[in-house]
């Protein structure tokens, strides 16, 4: 019997391919009414940004492309977010956290919220962190530039709230954020990390989340002083720290936060 | 006497045909008055508006007419003078004279182990009398040259480097901005009747920050050159091409002219191509690459109708050690500058992108500027350097030219002995024990430091400098207590 929705989920492929977010964001939405759930077409969104990955990784595709098809995946993570805040408010005896829907649970290995510190609103760097992130199967929320720490705690708490400039990416409630990716690319707004990483410990969420940070300000030396769990300094060292958390975390069995 | 630098014996390089050129400075005003800049600062938005530009305060976006802009270019002198506290030690940009800046580093390199520390004082100290001793190196760049100094706070570093630059070299220096700095280096020109060059840098893409304006008009406002920098990374913050870089950069460029012109008509202004691709693999910038040259070259022609003094950067590689790569990096794209027409080549000591500084790396830059700079003054055709009669009398052998006057009064024009390249035959190299160009450099430096002393600053000058320094820490020192 033909899967639910399989013709729209082949156009929604397609569309990531031709870095249409916009098409993207309108095919998710017709997925789901023509009844997909909102994990299928997640799962659905993952199988081809994995295969974006795995063609960045040969080197038949390059960042233009990657970024490209990270962003127009974005778009459909928005509408699988949602989907998945909407369910969870309107189905009795669903969980408060806002991901599990009718028993089911979205099954990114981590989740990871990433923006530039307030002041800075240098883009690149992290938009490529997060494309690489995504296309190595995180759950990726972007928060944008020019981030106030408050948005950061915000994620951190679980009020998951994706990039407003973005084409829907407004607040959703959500599951907390496995780690906090931070950037910041000037040397004056280098120390909005420490703000941000202070203000986790004041509100009692510092051991909740890894905070990893990185951009051109950014040292190892300047994130052991600030107390940062990890420092990064290429984008594909921030999939490897946040990829190295996952196993850390795996291994140290369910709890572990 | 300024410092002679090199002299451009020939026409720029031309890589563009005259109907490009004009493509591209139309699309340039195009932008400026379609799309405008960001200048995120309340007072330039305020030059700007007086000045005759389109201002929207709300979005901060500024769009330049075309006569404001062409006005703003044709009030740039087209060469003048940066005053050093030595007279002999001055420089004058502009014209066809072609002079070396630094490339500065994160830190100092380390030759052992190829990690990159924050320098001590007395390596800074060091680094500074290298290039106050080098013949070919003549304007020193935003530090001194590291970012990262031992005992420096991140605060004070770009006023800390100001002060060394002043008190350790005759050498006029460029200076950087933030958090206010600016000011200090404003009252440190003035109290040692000097001028220090302002710089601004764009937030590619068409954006200036507030700190970029303030210190385009302060700078300004006091009467010293404003450098203007535009460092768009290719594929990222402007377009990938060349050309669709060349418009955005110069629009970007062209603004921060506006803005000084505005706040100062007659200012001396210089602009500086920084531009580089990005690699699309990894999102690093890629540096010494063939469209970065290509955009420098493009970018001498270009701008070179505008008629002002023009820097471009050869001092970073994508090598992290002084080897093979880095030099082929580094003195390619500097012979692109110089022949571009460019006036200043920021090359000497970088290693990888700003992340390193050596001055054994300055040593060998010294022998690259050198032969680069003697190439671009080219051939000088007269009766004495044809040797026509010379020539008939020598005849065909068993004639020689090796004993005539000619020979003597002319070969040393013509020659140039690089000091630390290795020229031996092979069998005195043998003799000598095998030294490579980087032992003859530890040499040379070895020396420079034995026999250099840089001209020192009178005792009144020097306690002022400390006494600005003094206020500055105490500025500071509040800034992080709030």
């Amino acid at each position: 019997m033909e899967e639910a929705g399989g013709r729209v989920l082949d156009e929604m492929r397609q569309a990531v391919l031709a870095f249409d977010a916009e098409a993207v964001g309108r095919l998710c939405r017709r997925a789901l009414a023509e009844g997909v759930g909102p994990l299928r077409l997640f799962d659905a969104l993952r199988e081809v940004i994995t295969r974006v990955g795995e063609d960045f990784a040969a080197d038949r595709i390059f960042l233009p492309e990657l970024v490209g098809a990270s962003k127009a995946m974005e778009a459909g993570m928005a509408v699988v977010r949602e989907a998945l805040a909407l369910a969870s408010k309107t189905m009795p005896g669903s969980s408060a956290d806002g991901t599990a829907c009718g028993g089911e649970t979205v099954g990114a290995v981590a989740r990871v919220a990433l923006g530039t510190v307030q002041g800075d609103i240098h883009s690149i760097g992290k938009n490529i962190v997060a494309a690489l992130l995504a296309a190595d199967g995180m759950e990726v929320i972007d928060l944008g530039i020019d981030v106030p720490a408050a948005r950061f705690i915000e994620a951190a708490s679980g009020a998951a709230a994706g990039d407003p400039a973005a084409k829907g990416g407004k607040a959703t409630p959500g599951r907390p954020v496995d780690v906090l990716a931070l950037s910041a690319l000037l040397t004056t707004t280098a120390a909005e990390q420490k703000k941000v990483i202070d203000r986790l410990e004041a509100e009692g969420l510092r051991g909740r989340v890894r905070v990893i940070v990185g951009g051109g300000a950014i040292s190892q030396e300047f994130a052991d002083q600030i107390g940062a769990d990890g420092y990064g300094g290429t984008a594909p060292d921030a999939v490897r720290l946040v990829r190295a958390y996952v196993a850390g975390r795996d291994s140290a069995g369910k709890g572990d936060r | 006497m300024p410092l002679a630098g090199f002299k451009r014996g020939f026409p720029a390089l031309a890589v563009l045909s005259e109907e490009q050129i004009q493509q591209i400075h139309a699309a340039t005003l195009d932008v400026l008055e379609v799309t405008g800049l960001t200048f995120e600062s309340g007072r330039a938005l305020q030059i700007l508006r007086k000045g005759g530009c389109r201002v929207d305060p709300e979005a901060k976006r500024v769009r330049i007419p075309a006569a404001v802009a062409e006005q703003a270019l044709r009030q740039c002198p087209s060469s003048y003078t940066v005053r050093s506290r030595d007279p002999a030690r001055s420089v004058r940009l502009g014209g066809n004279t072609f002079y070396y800046s630094d490339m500065p580093g994160r830190g100092i390199l380390d030759l052992d182990t190829l990690k990159v520390r924050p320098a001590t004082l007395a390596e800074n100290h060091e680094a500074m009398i290298v290039l106050d001793a080098l013949p070919n190196f003549h304007v020193l760049c935003a530090y001194t040259p590291y970012f990262d100094v031992e005992g420096w706070s991140p605060l004070m570093s770009i006023t800390e480097s100001t002060a060394a630059k002043i008190r350790l070299s005759t050498k006029v220096q460029w200076t950087g901005y933030q958090a206010d700095c600016e000011k200090f280096a404003i009252e440190m020109a003035q109290a040692t009747g000097q001028d220090i060059i302002g710089i601004s840098c764009t937030s590619s893409p068409l954006t200036y920050g507030a700190d970029a304006c303030e210190s385009a008009i302060r700078f300004a406002e006091a009467g010293l050159p404003v450098h203007v920098v535009s460092g768009c990374i290719m594929g990222a913050t402007s377009p990938a091409t060349v050309a669709g870089t060349l418009v955005s950069f110069g629009a970007e460029a062209v603004g921060g002219v506006v803005l000084a012109q505005l706040t100062r008509a007659g200012t001396r202004v210089s602009v500086e191509d920084s531009v580089l691709p990005m690699s699309m693999k990894s999102g690093a910038p890629l540096f010494g690459s063939v469209s970065a040259m290509l955009h420098t070259a493009a970018f001498g022609q270009a701008w070179g109708r505008y008629g002002l003094p023009l820097f471009a950067n050869s001092g970073w590689t994508n090598s992290k050690q002084m080897d093979y790569q880095d030099g082929w990096e580094k003195s390619l794209t500097s012979l692109v500058i110089a022949l571009s027409g460019c006036h200043v080549a920021n090359f000497f000591g970088g290693v990888y992108g700003e992340l390193a500084f050596h001055p054994l790396q300055a040593i060998l830059d010294d022998d690259a500027a050198e032969t680069i700079g003697r190439f671009i003054e080219g051939v000088r055709v007269d009766a004495g350097t044809l040797a026509l009669d010379l020539i008939e009398q020598v005849g065909p052998i068993p004639g020689d030219f090796l004993t005539s006057a000619h020979t003597r009064e002319h070969y040393r024009r013509e020659m140039f002995l690089p000091r630390a390249a290795d020229l031996l035959s092979y069998q005195e190299w043998e003799r000598q024990g095998r030294r490579s160009a980087l032992d003859r450099a530890k040499e040379r430096m070895a020396q420079i430091l034995r026999d250099h002393t840089p001209l020192p600053l009178p005792e009144d000058q020097d306690r002022e400098i400390e006494r600005i320094l003094a206020r500055a820490r105490a500025f500071y020192a509040e800034k992080e207590g709030s």
